[in-house]
C-alpha cells in the first residue's frame, strides 16, 4: 500500500501581508513541508488531514484559493527523498535542544516545551527523539 | 431541532455536541455524514463543516463560534473555547496545559466507542468534567 500525502496550494491576496505571515506560521508549525516554493506536503493522518481542511477553509475565508488533494506517488525515488526532508526538519529541532541541554544554565522547562512541540511535528518518528526524551528525563534528575 | 455534522468526531465536534445539548437545545438530535460529504440532509443544522455558518471563523473553532452566534456569556464557556480551540487548531501561542491531552483522549475515545453517537455521549462526560473543574478554580 503506498503511503498517501496532502497536497495544499494555495493563494492569498497579496495584501494585507499580514495573512500571508499568518498562514505560513501555522503551516511551518504543522511541520508542512514546501515543495519546489509551489506545494505545501504532509504525510496523510486524521489529524494532518482536519488540520489542513480548516487551513484551506481559512485561506478561502481570507478572499484566497485553497486546492487540497490526496495523492499518492507514481514515482517512488523522490518519495524517499520527501521522508528525508522531514526527517531531517525535526532532527534539527532535536539536535538544537541536545546542545542546548549541555549549556550549564540550561532552561530545562523551556527546552522540554520545545520537545513537545517537535514530538507532534516528527511525523516519521526519528529515533532521536527517544534520545532528546532520555536527556531531558536525566537532565530532570531521574535515576535510571 | 436537528443537528448534522461530519462523521469520525474529534475534539471540537465533542464539545460542540456537549453545548448544545446542554446549553442551546435540550433535545438535540444529532446526525452523522461521512466526512467530505457536501450533500446536507434538509431541515438540519450542520456544524463543524467547513464552508456552513457553524463552523470555525477567524482561525478560531467552532465551539467559539457557537458561543456568539447564540450569545452565551458564561465566562467558563469561553475558557473551554479557548482550551478547543488550542487542542484542536493549530497555534504559535499555547496558554492552556489541558489542550493538548484534550485532544488525544478524544481521538481515544473516539476509537474505543462503537459510533459516533456513543463517542459524543461519553465526550459529554469530559466536557462535564471540564466545566465543573474550571468553576472549582474560578472560585
Amino acid at each position: 500500500m503506498p503511503r498517501s500525502w496532502l497536497l495544499l496550494l494555495y493563494k492569498i491576496p497579496p495584501k494585507p501581508t499580514s495573512r500571508r505571515v499568518y498562514i505560513w506560521r501555522k503551516l511551518k508549525r504543522l511541520g508542512a513541508v514546501l515543495l519546489h516554493d509551489a506545494v505545501w506536503v504532509l504525510p496523510d493522518t486524521p489529524r494532518t488531514r482536519e488540520y489542513f481542511q480548516w487551513l484551506a477553509a481559512e485561506i478561502i475565508e481570507m478572499g484566497g484559493e485553497a486546492w487540497l488533494w490526496e495523492s499518492h506517488p507514481a514515482l517512488s525515488g523522490p518519495e524517499a527523498n520527501l521522508v528525508q526532508q522531514f526527517i531531517q526538519q525535526t532532527e534539527a529541532v532535536y539536535r538544537a535542544i541536545l546542545t542546548a541541554l549541555k549549556k550549564k544554565d540550561a532552561n530545562l522547562a523551556a527546552l522540554s516545551r520545545h520537545y513537545q512541540q517537535a514530538k507532534q511535528e516528527d511525523y516519521f518518528q526519528s529515533p532521536l527523539g527517544q534520545h532528546v526524551r532520555e536527556a531531558l528525563t536525566s537532565a530532570r534528575g531521574d535515576r535510571p | 431541532m436537528k443537528w448534522v455534522t461530519w462523521e469520525n468526531v474529534g475534539v471540537d465536534r465533542m464539545a460542540c455536541a456537549w453545548l448544545i445539548r446542554r446549553f442551546i437545545d435540550p433535545k438535540a438530535e444529532f446526525r452523522f455524514i461521512p466526512s467530505g460529504e457536501k450533500s446536507l440532509p434538509k431541515g438540519a443544522e450542520p456544524f463543524d463543516i467547513p464552508g456552513v455558518r457553524l463552523s470555525h471563523r477567524r482561525g478560531h473553532c467552532t465551539f467559539h463560534t457557537l458561543l456568539r452566534e447564540y450569545e452565551l456569556k458564561d465566562p467558563l464557556l469561553h475558557r473551554i473555547a479557548q482550551i478547543v480551540d488550542e487542542a484542536d487548531v493549530v497555534q504559535e501561542v499555547n496558554v492552556e496545559p489541558v489542550a493538548p491531552g484534550l485532544d488525544f483522549l478524544c481521538r481515544g475515545l473516539r476509537a474505543i466507542s462503537a459510533d459516533d453517537m456513543q463517542a459524543f455521549e461519553r465526550g459529554a462526560l469530559i466536557y462535564e468534567a471540564l466545566y465543573a473543574q474550571l468553576a472549582a478554580e474560578a472560585t
